[in-house]
């Protein structure tokens, strides 16, 4: 397997090189390096959001989250993947549009000029920032973790976390968003290629998709229904998960930014039906390796039945190319969010074309070894680390959306009701504040209020506008 | 109108029963195939909006 690695390392590290070179331009202006000229076609498109969506959190934690609370998760992600997916299309279309007639250098800037504050911009950024550095730090965290439990004798956990970063570093700096954007697409590839190998290997493991599910229901029949054996699908979770994810391309900057820099809305759109049709291959493969996983390796830790299922039941050429697939979405998600950070602080500062390039490439090496220090802190728990962080993100998503749908200026109040919505989330992981109010989750129950601020400020400004003219 | 009313009944017993996994459908649990019909039903809608929504057709490039 050692020889297959380090022949599938080189090859993508080669491609890796290939595209920066291809993208590298020495007189290249700031908006090129943040936003790739914004002339992403739709098949590189297609592989760019799938690679900044679909991170080590789909290659090892769905499986996981098959195996453990079973096929609610397809629910759980796949149908909200498919809202999300239709939400490209629909709000792709406003953010275009407003981009084109406000000036897009990132989310937070935008909201800015619209709001006419630039509170309006350091929620969003706060938002992100709280929210997106632990996530990319868990996952540089999981694949260091399981680096170091394949290859013990090659380096401890923190200095796979220390090569991931410095790629990440170097890659982000010298490349910009056109290298990111072709290191997603040979990512995504990868993914796709390596999940529906694995996934049909366990199918036929059994037989038959029959005999999995035959056998699943022999193991334990909770799997195969919600809520799952540990209860965790109740509807309240699934539906909160449902609007936190959908939300997602308003959210978090390296969506919005994805669909922003399409070269046109026909190929943003053609972007979005492609992306239901990569996600729905890659779920279909993760079921099957979940499913497989449930059967077979019923009590294992999550390390050793990802270890056993992605690694030691494979060919040892299928396993290596297991491995680099594991760096190159840790690496390209990681990327794509400490980037995306990287143009949100861009979009908040001011000055010529040179300095604010200067300061923007400071703020991703800041960004990156804050990322490193989180990643070697903290605790492992990828699925769920991912959906605080869409959760987390989603209570700043009024802002953006009511920013980019209403013609006139908004009121401020919602950066108050959405700054006020994600300390309070915040507060309730910290257990300083109950995560459920009267039975309803606290999560839920944020978003209902944000959407009753947003019904009272339109209407009441509908109502003032009215009287005055 | 679709996508709302796709939202909506996936929520429901419709998709999610409790601890109901029949009837099955080429070997799949209820809910498994449910929501892969769902996944099929959004993507078709979108296909359905590429071809009827004005943003599609207009002659729009950044380049």
């Amino acid at each position: 397997m050692i020889t297959w690695f380090w022949i599938f390392s080189i090859i993508y590290i080669g491609l890796l090189i290939f595209a920066s070179t291809r993208t590298f331009k020495k007189d290249r202006s700031i908006d090129d390096f943040m936003l790739a000229g914004s002339n992403i076609g739709a098949l590189l498109g297609v592989l760019t959001y799938a690679a900044a969506l679909f991170s080590a959190f789909i290659f090892m934690g769905m499986p996981d989250f098959f195996r453990v609370h079973g096929v609610g998760a397809w629910i759980f992600l796949a149908v909200s993947d498919g809202a999300m997916f239709f939400f490209i299309f629909w709000f792709g279309y406003y953010l275009r549009n407003k981009a084109k007639t406000v000036g897009f250098k990132g989310m937070s800037g935008m909201l800015s000029t619209i709001y006419g504050t630039k509170w309006a911009g350091y929620i969003v950024f706060i938002g992100a920032f709280i929210f997106l550095t632990p996530y990319v730090a868990i996952q540089i965290r999981g694949i260091s973790i399981f680096f170091n439990a394949i290859f013990p004798a090659l380096l401890p956990t923190w200095g796979w976390a220390l090569i991931i970063v410095m790629i990440m570093l170097a890659y982000g700096i010298i490349g910009g968003l056109k290298a990111i954007v072709f290191s997603d697409a040979i990512q995504a590839f990868l993914l796709l290629i390596v999940l529906w190998i694995i996934g049909y290997n366990c199918v036929k493991y059994f037989g038959s998709v029959n005999n999995l599910f035959d056998q699943v229901e022999i193991v334990d029949n909770k799997l195969l229904s919600i809520p799952g054996p540990q209860g965790l699908f109740t509807v309240q979770f699934l539906l909160a998960t449902f609007i936190s994810i959908l939300l997602l391309p308003a959210s978090q900057p390296q969506f919005s930014t994805r669909i922003v820099v399409m070269k046109s809305m026909k190929e943003t759109y053609r972007m979005a039906a492609g992306l239901t049709v990569v996600a729905t291959l890659v779920f279909v493969a993760t079921a099957f390796i979940g499913m497989y996983g449930a059967v077979k390796y019923t009590t294992a830790s999550t390390r050793d039945f990802i270890s056993n299922t992605l690694l030691f039941d494979q060919s040892n050429a299928l396993a290596a190319l297991a491995i680099v697939g594991l760096f190159a979405a840790v690496l390209s998600t990681s990327n794509a969010q400490v980037f995306a950070l990287g143009s949100e602080f861009r979009s908040l500062i001011k000055g010529d074309d040179k300095s604010v390039l200067l300061k923007t490439r400071v703020a991703l090496a800041l960004f990156t070894v804050i990322v490193l220090i989180f990643s070697v802190m903290m605790s492992d728990e990828l699925v769920l680390l991912a959906r605080v962080s869409f959760t987390g993100t989603s209570m700043i998503a009024p802002i953006i959306l009511v920013g980019i749908l209403s013609k006139k200026q908004p009121g401020k109040e919602l950066i108050l009701a959405s700054a006020i919505a994600l300390f309070v989330f915040l507060f309730s992981l910290s257990e300083y504040i109950p995560d459920e109010v009267g039975g309803v989750r606290i999560d839920l129950a944020l978003h209902g209020f944000l959407a009753l601020v947003i019904l009272l400020s339109l209407s009441i400004r509908s109502i003032k506008s009215q009287i005055n003219s | 109108m679709g996508v709302v009313f796709l939202s909506i009944i996936t929520f429901t017993p419709l998709v999610i029963p409790k601890y109901t996994y029949l009837p099955e459908l080429f070997g799949l649990p209820y809910t498994l195939w449910m929501g892969m019909l769902l996944s099929l039903c959004f993507t078709i809608l979108i296909f359905i909006g590429i071809r009827v929504h004005p943003g599609a057709t207009k002659n729009e490039n950044n380049s």
